[in-house]
């Protein structure tokens, strides 16, 4: 079975084998071409492809058949004779002036983008002809120029567009600067001769669809073999990351930031619905790597289709107890209380790292609650992850000359009267003794409770006059001074302020504003 | 390459010569004209044919009219115009000269009847 092609010539309907109609094209064009200069090319070209047209029919008549094929072609070519043909008889009519036969090229080179050997666009090859350069050279001093600034992909594209690519086979020959000749095309007729001349964009696509269907395919199997392993390597965290939080559920998972926001009647459905949500996708993209990499069969339709309704459930499910818990957040409430210190001339800012010792701390450090009589333990890091801070402390300048210390607990919950009840189990330690304040590091809650934005924003009024001196811990609990510029050396624990009219200021600052006057 | 020019050349001005002297012999189309000239073993391609004939249209010396066929399309038949008449008649001259010529300078003043029998056959 051939594909056969409709052609019209000398106004008649003929039927063209494939390869036939392309050796055809390529004879018909040859013979425009060597005519082109001549005043009366139509009426030549006209008159033989009649006679062609005429001989078709006499052949189709003779042969009963109704398709032309490659050999009637050749047989017609033959007996209308090649161009070489023409040009040896016209050889002397230049002399007449009437006419010039063109040839194509006689032996002369000419720029063409040699698309059968071509890695790309055959930009590279078609150089490689002209400038007599293996084409491997070019190719790696294309593929360096890409390397140094990427500008070679840019003339590599520019010049795919410019230049011609060769298209006939005479273009192919006069690109390897060979003499066109019709036994070219006689012997290699089995070749593609012509592919349809098509814009840069169309051969562009075509490239990519060959690139993909070649080299392309490669890269997509090796990028999804990557991809089964990286994602079965998710997977196997991620299984393993469920049983870690449930296997550590019993122990203080739930205490701490972030699993503390989650209610704890909410917390494994959540935990095992957020789990299927990032599960699924990444099983589905192992699975269609799988079949990509190694040609698989397509994943069964009703595994493929339960395992979105899965995903689905599982979406469903994170949306609503998130929403669930968002709502818990969506009131706020806060009451203050302030307490009057003793004033003293210099006053120590100091944090405390300690904090009560929990039931949560006896099973972390394995100490019997009972035997442990002391309150309090250091206090190291506050869980896997870091609790945001929830201790806010601001200086102000007292207006009545008197030390204060305004504590102001808030927090969040769904409706205001959990928010309060919420901002009334912070428990936060504060303690003078004598000129030492010692805050607490952070706020602590009476019971157990879930994340609820707890928060204290403490307010220390100081009279005018008071020095402070700042602990170094104490700087990431202040914010607005600039600390840094407040040390006299580097190793210094406390940084030297005084209280003023107009805010605090610091004293070394003043010692230096003092000296340079 | 002095020789195959000097054949091309003997050859090109002969087959203006020969398909004026078929045309004469009365309306024609340019296929059977082929045909004549490979009988006298003098055309190779039918495809060189076309230019010529289209070049002694240009001229003045053929003109053609167009008849229907019922294997194609419609076919050019050349006829001579009566320039085209007249200038084979010079032509005719030209080729007694140089056949005159030829035959002296091949064998001598003595077998001009031969010549004849010659120019009669083609």
């Amino acid at each position: 079975m051939k594909k056969t092609l409709n052609i019209n010539i000398g106004n008649s309907i003929i039927h063209l084998e494939e390869d036939a109609y392309e050796m055809l094209t390529v004879y018909l064009n040859e013979v425009k071409h060597h005519f082109a200069k001549n005043a009366d090319d139509f009426e030549i070209v006209t008159d033989i492809e009649n006679r062609i047209a005429e001989m078709f029919g006499e052949i189709l008549t003779a042969q009963q058949k109704q398709v032309i094929d490659i050999q009637d072609v050749q047989s017609v070519i033959a007996q209308m004779g090649s161009v070489k043909d023409f040009e040896s008889s016209e050889e002397q009519e230049e002399m007449a002036g009437n006419y010039h036969a063109m040839p194509p090229h006689d032996g002369i080179k000419k720029l063409y983008r040699d698309t059968d050997q071509a890695m790309v666009a055959g930009v590279c090859v078609g150089l490689g002809h002209y400038l007599n350069i293996e084409a491997r050279w070019i190719r790696l001093a294309a593929l360096i120029s890409v390397f140094i600034g990427g500008s070679g992909i840019l003339i590599y594209l520019i010049m795919w567009i410019v230049i011609p690519r060769a298209e006939s086979k005479s273009e192919k020959m006069a690109m390897r600067g060979e003499e066109a000749n019709l036994r070219g095309f006689m012997n290699s007729h089995l070749n593609p001769l012509v592919k349809q001349s098509r814009g840069f964009i169309a051969e562009f696509f075509e490239f990519l669809g060959n690139f993909i269907n070649g080299t392309g395919k490669m890269v997509l199997k090796v990028v999804a073999t990557t991809v089964v392993i990286f994602g079965s390597f998710i997977l196997l965290m991620l299984i393993i990351g469920l049983a870690g939080v449930f296997g550590m559920w019993d122990a203080d998972v739930y205490n701490n930031f972030p699993f503390s926001i989650i209610n704890e009647a909410y917390f494994s459905t959540m935990v095992f619905a957020a789990f299927i949500v990032f599960l699924i996708p990444i099983l589905a993209l192992v699975l269609f790597s799988i079949r990509v990499a190694f040609n698989g069969k397509p994943i069964n339709k009703t595994l493929s289709y339960g395992l979105l309704m899965v995903w689905l459930v599982g979406v469903a499910v994170s949306v609503f107890y998130i929403a669930k818990v968002s709502a818990e957040f969506k009131e706020s409430a806060e009451f203050a209380q302030v307490t009057e210190l003793v004033p003293h001339k210099t006053i120590v800012l100091a944090i405390d790292k300690t904090r009560f010792f929990t039931k949560e701390d006896s099973v972390n450090y394995k100490i019997d609650p009972v035997n442990y009589k002391g309150r309090r333990i250091l206090s190291d890091g506050r869980g896997p992850f870091d609790q945001p801070r929830n201790m806010y402390l601001r200086l102000e300048k007292s207006e009545n000359g008197k030390m204060t210390l305004s504590e102001n607990y808030s927090a969040q919950g769904k409706t205001f009267e959990t928010a309060l009840k919420n901002a009334q189990n912070i428990h936060y330690d504060f303690q003078q003794v004598d000129s030492v304040l010692n805050f607490s590091s952070a706020l602590q809650l009476v019971k157990q409770a879930n994340y609820r934005g707890q928060e204290v924003s403490l307010a220390l009024s100081v009279p005018v006059g008071t020095h402070l001196k700042i602990n170094r811990d104490f700087n990431s609990y202040l914010n607005g001074y600039n600390f840094w510029d407040c040390y006299e050396n580097d190793d210094q624990e406390f940084s030297e302020w005084v209280m003023t009219d107009t805010g605090l200021k610091c004293l070394s600052e003043h010692k230096d504003a003092d000296s340079d006057h | 390459m002095i020789a195959e020019n000097t054949q091309t050349q003997m050859r090109k001005g002969i087959l203006e010569y020969c398909v004026l002297l078929i045309i004469s012999r009365g309306e024609i189309y340019a296929s059977d004209i082929i045909a004549e000239l490979k009988s006298a073993k003098l055309l190779v391609v039918e495809g060189t044919l076309y230019p010529l004939l289209t070049r002694l249209k240009n001229n003045g010396l053929l003109s053609y009219n167009w008849v229907e066929s019922t294997s194609g399309p419609p076919r050019k038949y050349y006829l001579l115009t009566p320039e085209g008449t007249a200038i084979l008649g010079q032509l005719d001259h030209t080729w007694q000269e140089l056949a005159y010529a030829i035959t002296t300078s091949k064998k001598g003043t003595d077998l001009e009847s031969e010549t004849q029998i010659n120019l009669t056959k083609s």
